[in-house]
């Protein structure tokens, strides 16, 4: 039972992780109507800057904090240089400027950090605590506590105020928020920024696991993918309970399950979010989409 | 090129051209060009597929090197159990194309970005699939082969008969694309891209365009895995990984989205990039990958293949315009995002 | 002084010239017409207000020069276009769409108050204030158009083929609640109308377009008087 316990939280652990980029790309869909693969890079540039800093001497809270005021101004910048030019065109025109993002990102990271992998310091003590018989690590409890504050003041911010209608309203139909005078630009800035400052969050919290370099996220934007679809791409809360799935599930089959074990336990939650899907297409909390012609 | 090619006697003889140049190619160049020559032709039926399910279908797919890898694996078991290399090669086609055609079968009601997931799911389970069935894949170590040597009465190097494989492979894939695209089937690719249930009212089921158009897009896949293993000889886990169906996907947009000549500048795209960026200074490669796929994109947001167009527009933009009609440059603000506005 | 003035506004798409030197004015708490064949120009003349596309000339509002203004900042100085297509925001609720509508404005009471105005007025959003825009009929959701352009308390609505695709009865009832709303809100219009009938219960004149320029203008009654323009727009 301890050992269950055990794994389930470190699969929560792992699930909010994939939470944060998830929440990341749901922001900067809500924002934009994109799947913006660059979020992998854009964090992992954010948590070098955190690195550097910390390297410096500077606290690993306030290197944080740092981060993600750069990873802000970062994914501001990059909308309104990069990203801007391609919108009202054909999308797929503009996720491939993602990735073209996020190969560009990866290769400015590498070039001033190489691409071997360091170690971070954590955020949290390196100390384990005891929870109904399991021995669960401090970071997988910090980890998934910010998770949990930063989901619910996303959903807030979509549900509850002007800026979140506002991101809505310009994700949907750009034209006609912008004659109804929202100012479409600031807004898809403020977007990518706050997405960006997000995927800050992300890489500083699980670097001091994965250790830091310039592919630290990938595996992660695909686990982060597959948590935004499922749980609908516009909605925060189904982001992360989707995320937190796919973590336990993964874990769960990696430590149960003999024929799956570590190598293949990857497999069983996407084996899992395609049966769901196929059930339920506008993923486990998205809105079911009408449409007429 | 459009215009160039335009009336018919210029389109014969540019292809004649085409031909004679396919054909000697090989005959003056290097092992080395000829290998990246051949991997051209391999990436670029990988893009065909990829192009007809996503640039004329408007289907995302994002599991294109999952049948890529497939096939490549198909073809390796297949040179270790001495089957004759036609045999592969159908089975690389066919094989893909029921595992496309059964994941599509279950896929394709689904729309947008919840079929991409699906899609996104192949390469993903793939990989750590390939590493697991050992006695099937050679495990992560992979399968070194080899094979398709130069037959003795040729005369020609290996390089050069594998090269003619692969471009013979490609060339009929090419040219059936290309009748395909332009038939009735292309139409209801064309329609089920437009508007699903517009097609549904005008007799097209959007489902079975959708599966019909995977299937085509995994049987390509396949095949181009075939003639992966043909010019490169081994085949590994990391033949099919999810990152190599992103760089697929975004060869076919620079190359051109639903054009067959975008296809192949897109292959060239993609195989030539990594080896030039590569030349600059390798420890960069990703850096200056992803600056010239940003510039292309700038540049040429339709494609390698609108370059011709883009030229002849901005020469045709020199002459002054009427008197009295705003130009470009008295506009003092932005254009809003109105590329979808009607003009009335 | 008159609320809005053009003098002489050329537009283009391109190199497609669509206006050539349109000139015309509407009074405050006027509503004028713009009348004409497809492709005259009157969608085009609309969205050179707003700051759609791109043009020359001099468009006034209230004085100022407003040409070289982008959608939103038109705006946020009075203008509230509706434009053809009715431009509701399909994956927001009906409620949503209306905020969405009064953005700019900081005066949360009257905002509450306006919303239950625009209810009472469109009756059928009233039942489907929590549907998703996208899920209403053509008409509810010109409905919302029009009543998203009144939550922004412009000074002026720029309303584009509001009756396009809608049953004659669903038509009337929106050209009956505009009037409504023209009288009570004491908010100008410039009303782009294919249906002349439609536009004649709303405007005080009007100015007929004919390939990008003014054929003539003149009051309701004037132009309801000639011959042509009877056959041209009213059926006879």
């Amino acid at each position: 039972m301890s050992y269950f316990i055990q794994v389930v939280v470190d699969g929560l652990s792992n699930g909010a992780i994939y939470a944060a980029i998830a929440l990341a790309i749901v922001l900067v869909f809500r924002a934009t109507g994109l799947v913006n693969f660059a979020q992998g890079g854009m964090a992992v540039a954010a948590t070098f800057v955190a690195f550097a800093l910390t390297r410096a001497g500077v606290p690993v809270l306030l290197a944080l904090i740092a981060a993600v005021v750069f990873g802000f101004v970062l994914g501001g910048v990059l909308e309104r240089v990069v990203m801007r030019h391609f919108e009202g065109g054909d999308p797929d025109t503009a996720v491939v400027a993602t990735i073209a993002l996020l190969v560009l990102l990866t290769g400015l990271s590498a070039l001033f950090f190489g691409y071997e992998p360091h170690p971070f310091p954590s955020l949290f003590p390196n100390r384990t605590i005891g929870f109904l018989g399991a021995f669960v690590s401090l970071r997988s409890i910090g980890t998934i506590a910010v998770l949990l504050v930063i989901m619910a003041a996303l959903q807030l911010l979509f549900r509850y105020t002007k800026l979140g209608l506002a991101m809505r309203a310009v994700a949907d139909n750009p034209q006609s928020s912008a004659l109804s005078g929202l100012p479409v630009s600031r807004l898809l800035m403020i977007g990518w920024g706050l997405a960006a400052a997000l995927g800050a969050i992300a890489g500083v919290l699980v670097a001091p696991q994965l250790f830091i370099s310039p592919g630290m996220l990938d595996f992660v934007l695909v686990y982060a993918l597959a948590a935004a679809i499922l749980g609908g791409l516009d909605s925060p809360v189904g982001a992360v309970v989707a995320a937190a799935f796919i973590g336990v599930v993964e874990n769960l089959a990696g430590a149960y399950l003999d024929f799956i074990g570590d190598d293949l336990k990857i497999a069983v939650p996407f084996v899992a979010v395609i049966v769901i899907l196929i059930v339920r297409p506008q993923g486990l909390f998205g809105r079911k989409v009408t449409v007429r012609v | 090129m459009n215009t160039f090619f335009a009336s018919r006697p210029r389109r014969i003889a540019g292809l004649v051209v085409l031909a004679v140049v396919l054909v000697l190619a090989p005959l003056v160049s290097s092992p080395y060009i000829n290998y990246q020559l051949s991997s051209i032709a391999v990436f670029a039926v990988a893009i065909l597929g990829l192009n007809i399910v996503m640039g004329y279908t408007g289907q995302v797919s994002l599991g294109q090197s999952a049948f890529l890898g497939l096939g490549a694996y198909i073809a390796a078991y297949g040179v270790l159990h001495d089957w004759p290399p036609v045999l592969s090669l159908v089975l690389c086609a066919v094989i893909p194309a029921v595992v496309g055609m059964l994941v599509a079968l279950a896929a394709a009601r689904l729309r947008g970005l919840a079929l991409a997931m699906i899609t996104l799911a192949l390469p993903i389970v793939g990989v750590p699939l390939a590493r697991r069935l050992t006695d099937l894949t050679g495990g992560s170590q992979g399968r070194v082969v080899s094979w398709l040597r130069a037959p003795e009465a040729t005369g020609l190097a290996n390089d050069q008969w594998r090269y003619y494989v692969v471009v013979v492979i490609a060339v009929v894939a090419f040219a059936l694309a290309h009748n395909l695209v332009r038939g009735r089937i292309g139409r209801s690719f064309a329609i089920v891209k437009e508007n699903e249930a517009v097609a549904l009212s005008m007799g097209v089921s959007p489902y079975r365009t959708k599966v019909l158009a995977f299937t085509i897009a995994s049987l390509l896949g396949g095949v181009s895995g075939f003639m992966y293993l043909a010019v490169v000889q081994y085949t590994s886990p990391e033949t099919l990984t999810f990152f190599t169906s992103i760089n697929l996907v975004a060869a076919m947009v620079i190359g051109g989205s639903a054009s067959i000549v975008g296809t192949a500048l897109g292959a060239a795209y993609y195989v030539l990039v990594p080896v030039l960026a590569g030349q600059v200074n390798s420890s960069r490669t990703a850096l200056i990958s992803g600056a010239i796929l940003l510039a292309v994109l700038f540049l040429l947001p339709a494609g390698l293949v609108s370059l011709p167009r883009r030229l002849a527009s901005l020469l045709r933009r020199r002459p002054q315009p009427a008197a009295g009609a705003p130009t470009p440059d008295d506009a003092t603000h932005r254009a809003p995002a109105s590329s979808t506005a009607t003009t009335e | 002084m008159s609320l809005l003035e053009l003098e002489d506004v050329t537009a283009a798409y391109g190199h497609a010239q669509v206006l050539h030197g349109i000139s015309f004015s509407l009074p405050e708490n006027g509503a004028t017409g713009l009348l004409g064949a497809n492709g005259a120009g009157k969608t085009t003349t609309l969205r050179a207000i707003s700051g759609m596309v791109r043009t020359t000339g001099r468009i006034l509002f209230e004085g100022r020069d407003i040409s070289g203004l982008g959608p939103d900042r038109t705006a946020h100085l009075g203008i509230a276009h509706v434009p053809e297509g009715r431009g509701t925001i399909g994956q927001l609720s009906v409620r949503d769409n209306l905020l969405v509508g009064a953005y700019q404005r900081r005066d949360r009471k009257q905002i509450a108050t306006d919303v239950d105005y625009v209810l009472d007025l469109f009756p059928n959003l009233q039942q489907r204030v929590k549907s998703n825009a996208a899920a209403l009929s053509g008409g509810e959701q010109q409905m919302l158009a029009v009543a998203r352009a009144f939550m922004a308390k412009p000074r002026v609505i720029l309303l584009d083929e509001a009756s396009l695709g809608l049953a004659p009865s669903t038509a009337r009832r929106v050209y009956d609640a505009i009037v409504r709303l023209r009288h009570e809100a004491q908010v100008s219009m410039v009303v782009v109308e294919q249906n002349a009938n439609l536009a004649f219960s709303v405007v005080d004149d009007a100015t007929v377009l004919e390939t990008g320029r003014v054929a003539l203008s003149g009051s309701r009654d004037e132009l309801m008087g000639m011959d042509a323009v009877r056959r041209a727009y009213l059926g006879g």
